[in-house]
């Protein structure tokens, strides 16, 4: 008996709890519901937190959609610029569910499918979007090293702009709250081209470099070789004129010479030979050069003798 | 004839409690694959898997329940007749012939059970298999505004299977209907595999994502078992000896099914284990008396403390909650213990608050660059992104068209690559968790975004080198200013700069212009040493050839002064005797210059030979000898 009783108490709590199951839905301050009676949407949304009443499946149906601001990122996309430069680009997008009644009816099925299936459409728009306006503004719109110059932010604008035009013309029930470039680059074959100028570059700075070095240093050896051989120059001069100084000073003993001129060329003539036999010689005399002409009368070798 | 009838209508009711089970099962199975399609549930899938086999040994047990009914009636038909006319020809006839229904049986029992157990082997080891490997490559995939509807079918489908199978069981049990108890273990096994599925389903509505996954793990291990198990059962079926009139337990009825669908028996096991062990009767004493009576209370005491644990939550150091009744926020709770009504009437979602977060813009770490000592500009440290950023032409280049494709024109933009951490804190967790869905997602977003922004208007040497910390107070007030205008709820605390240098595939060539700016100090510090060693040596050789000239004229004015002295002493000794001065003068010269001279002197007036003078200088022999080292 006691057995039994428990076995209909536990029974009667599985079937309470069931119960509240079947017949109660919560809706979180995060979210908004719309139920659809016989697949139907009947009433308005409920986008206050609470429980509410239904009635159980397949009778009542509850749609749960997150309502606060959604965010993804499109794919990463090739689109030419205004000057024809290949940009690539990829766009962070906010965007929430602004109806959920009408965003049921325009995407059925369960959430966990028609979210994704809006986020798509909601993409396509956004990359048609995209390339449009990509497409008219130049390069320098984007990236520019005068940060004034940059329109970074009504790019983002008119895209935004042409979206949540279209999204309020198509009427989906959802609308977008922001959007914003998250990255920004060039294809992969621009990238190297990029990478090649920017290593050209980088030569250009070497030998700039470089050669400024050589400018330099030969500048300087130049200056310095000048400066020597001015100095050196002077110096020449300078002892130039001493030895001339020296030649007037000696040039006064001259008419001393004067007194006997044979005598003094006579010396000058042996100070000649002097000097001139002064390095390493070979002489050939015959017995009429003195003292040699002492051997002029000694008996020779010659025929009869 | 009476007992014959009442005999006939049990056979009937089991045989009818039979059809019901194998109806149940098969309903029960169809109903949970639909909902098991519907809720993408990982654990349906395997209880489904289940309960078709059930369905299986359900249908197998009644068509071998009908046919041991038709030999029965074939028996006692046989009997009556042989009561009413004495002895017959028929039992003279060929057993076989006489008796098809016990012949059908047989056949049955020796070709039909082994093979189906053999599919069944077959069916849950390939089912676990199969079913382990699809469990482990899905994701835990039951969307949150499926699980309620699910949970709901999978607990009634669990009511019911309970309800049915209890009575089949007891019936079995009662009236030892060996056929019936296989299916009715199977679906009294399947109301519980229902409750785990559900449990699964509630633990992912109650935000453990991996409940599903992990239920549907343990059915994979319960159907590995039950494979392992009627395998055993296979093996020593064929060393079982046969005794006449022995009936034998059927292949397929499951040991663990049955244990997995009345744990009370586990009792009766382990008593008698634990007598055995212990050689007297541990099951009677008070203890395991009380244990066993009082099992379904500690169950239920079990359940009401895992309710109760739900009314109370703990707020670690560093985290706040946000406390939700019936999904409305009342209240944020700070760290510490804090009671609320039970599951699901209030529920907490926790965030970290106080902690520093970090996400990175601009690189994805791995491990190995984590663990490098050193990071250098050329060497890849992690998987980096490249961003545009401004470009002016450090020096005019002629040739624009740098790259390796003749056709494409290099834009004027350069190439950098950052690693930007942005360390940040949770400063209002209602407007973090409502305003946005993924808000640490978004946040990266928007940070990412500011960098994007901030690089394509700077150029790319300035950014590098100077103005750094005042960049990365722009950034982390640009990243604040677009959080707050987001309502993120969310304080930028740190941005940091610290790494920022051109791609890899080019820092090399950055490299090199720092190394010719220092070949190019070098080669002017050299020229300077080179200029004041030049010029130094100059003054010194002007100061060498100065005074070289006043030696030269001291020279020049003291032998010319000298010279003159001695030619006037000269003089009176030439007047004296003229001649014979000279001749002395010119001897004592001719003496004195040819001392070292060579002389050839010629006497011989009287021939007429011509005599050759070889006057050049001989080579020296032994460089003459030398000879030269072939290679």
């Amino acid at each position: 008996m006691k057995r039994n009783s428990l076995t209909i108490i536990i029974g009667a709590v599985l079937v309470l709890i069931f119960a509240l199951l079947l017949f109660v839905f919560q809706v979180r301050q995060s979210e908004t519901a719309v139920v659809a009676t016989f697949g139907k949407p009947t009433g308005t949304p409920y986008t206050s937190a609470g429980a509410y009443f239904k009635w159980p499946w397949p009778v009542q149906k509850v749609y749960k959609y997150d309502q606060r601001v959604q965010n993804f990122e499109d794919k990463y996309s090739q689109a030419l610029t205004a000057d024809s430069t290949m940009l690539m680009t990829s766009i962070y997008v906010g965007w929430k569910i602004s109806d959920a009644r009408q965003f049921l009816q325009v995407f059925p099925g369960d959430p966990s499918v028609s979210l994704p299936t809006a986020q798509g459409k909601l993409e396509d728009m956004l990359r048609t979007a995209k390339s449009a306006i990509i497409g008219k503004h130049p390069l320098s719109d984007f990236v520019n090293a005068n940060p004034q110059d940059l329109k970074f932010d009504a790019i983002e604008n008119e895209i935004e702009q042409v979206v949540q035009d279209e999204l309020r013309t198509l009427n989906y029930g959802i609308e977008i709250k922001f959007l914003g470039f998250k990255k920004i680059g060039l294809p992969e074959s621009v990238t190297q081209t990029v990478f090649d100028r920017m290593k050209s570059e980088r030569q250009v700075l070497i030998s700039l470099a470089e050669n400024t070095g050589k400018s330099e240093a030969q500048k300087i050896q130049s200056a310095a070789d000048a400066e020597a051989a001015k100095t050196i120059a002077n110096a020449q001069a300078t002892a130039t004129r001493i030895r001339a100084e020296g030649e007037a000073e000696a040039a006064k003993t001259l008419p001393i010479f004067e007194r006997n001129p044979d005598l003094a060329v006579f010396l000058l003539r042996i100070d000649a030979i002097k000097q001139s036999l002064n390095q390493r010689s070979t002489l050939f005399f015959d017995e009429r050069i003195p003292p040699f002409d002492l051997f002029r009368n000694l008996p020779t070798n010659a025929p009869g003798h | 004839m009476q007992r014959f009838n009442d005999l006939t209508n049990v056979e009937r009711n089991v045989q009818k409690n039979g059809l019901v089970n194998l109806v149940a099962a098969a309903l029960i199975f169809v109903a949970a694959l639909v909902v098991t399609t519907y809720s993408h549930s990982l654990a349906g899938q395997a209880g489904s898997v289940f309960l078709g086999l059930g369905m299986l040994v359900a249908f197998t047990g009644w068509f071998q329940m009908r046919l041991e009914e038709n030999e029965r009636l074939e028996k006692l038909e046989i009997e009556e007749m042989a009561r009413t006319k004495g002895e017959s020809t028929l039992f003279a006839a060929k057993e076989s012939e006489a008796f098809p229904a016990r012949r059908s049986r047989e056949q049955f029992e020796k070709y039909f059970v082994p093979g189906f157990a053999v599919l069944l082997f077959l069916l849950e080891a390939g089912g676990a298999w199969l079913l382990w490997r699809w469990v482990a490559r899905m994701a835990a995939g039951v969307p949150t505004d499926r699980a309620m509807a699910s949970l709901s079918i999978f607990a009634i489908f669990a009511l019911l299977l309970f309800m049915v199978g209890r009575f089949s069981v007891t019936i079995a049990r009662l009236e030892g209907q060996r056929l019936l108890r296989p299916g009715a273990s199977f679906l009294l096994a399947g109301a519980y595999v229902c409750v785990f599925i559900a449990l699964g389903i509630a633990g992912v509505e109650a935000k453990f994502p991996r409940a599903d996954f992990w239920v549907a793990r343990g059915l994979c291990v319960l159907l590995g078992l039950m494979a392992a198990e009627i395998l055993v059962t296979l093996l020593l079926e064929i060393y079982r000896p046969r005794v006449r009139g022995r009936v034998a337990r059927p292949l397929y009825d499951s040991r663990v099914v049955g244990l997995f669908a009345q744990p009370e028996s586990l009792f009766t096991t382990a008593a008698q284990t634990l007598d055995y062990q212990f050689g007297f009767k541990v099951s009677e004493t008070w203890f395991f008396q009380l244990l066993k009576k009082n099992l379904p209370v500690l169950v239920l005491a079990q359940l009401a403390v895992l309710i109760l644990s739900t009314c109370v939550v703990f707020v670690d150091a560093g985290e706040q909650a946000i406390l939700e009744r019936f999904g409305k926020h009342v209240a944020t709770l700070d760290a510490g213990a804090h009671f609320k009504l039970p599951w699901p009437v209030e529920k907490t979602f926790r965030y970290r608050t106080e902690q520093i977060q970090t996400f990175v813009v601009g690189y994805v770490p791995d491990e190995q660059s984590q663990r490098a000592t050193t990071i250098l500009w050329s060497v890849a440290h992690a998987k980096e992104d490249n961003f545009l950023v401004g470009n002016r032409a450090p020096v005019t280049i002629q040739n624009e068209n740098a790259g390796t494709n003749g056709t494409l024109k290099a834009p004027p933009v350069g190439l950098i690559s950052v690693s930007i951490p942005v360390q940040f804190q949770i400063t209002n967790v209602a407007d973090w968790a409502y305003n946005n869905a993924d808000t640490t997602n978004l946040l990266e977003a928007l940070a990412t975004r500011e960098v994007v922004h901030f690089l394509a208007g700077v150029d790319l040497l300035e950014v590098m080198s100077s103005n750094r910390l005042e960049a990365a107070e722009s950034l982390r007030a640009g990243i604040q200013a677009s959080a707050n205008e987001h309502q993120l709820g969310a304080k930028i605390v740190f941005v940091g700069l610290q790494d920022i240098h051109p791609p890899t595939t080019v820092a090399g060539d950055y490299e090199k212009v720092i190394g010719a700016e220092q070949t190019k100090l070098a080669t002017i510090l050299a020229a300077r040493a080179y200029a004041i060693s030049n010029v130094t040596l100059a003054g010194a050789q002007a100061f060498t050839t100065t005074n070289l000239a006043d030696a030269t004229r001291l020279q020049l004015e003291v032998s010319r002064f000298a010279q003159a002295a001695l030619f006037t002493n000269q003089i009176p000794a030439f007047e004296a005797a003229p001649s014979v001065y000279k001749q002395r003068v010119y001897f004592q010269m001719f003496a004195a210059a040819t001392r070292n001279a060579r002389k050839y002197v010629m006497l011989v007036t009287n021939t007429q030979d011509v005599m050759w003078f070889d006057l050049e200088d001989k080579i020296r022999t032994d460089l003459l000898n030398a000879t030269v080292p072939n290679e």
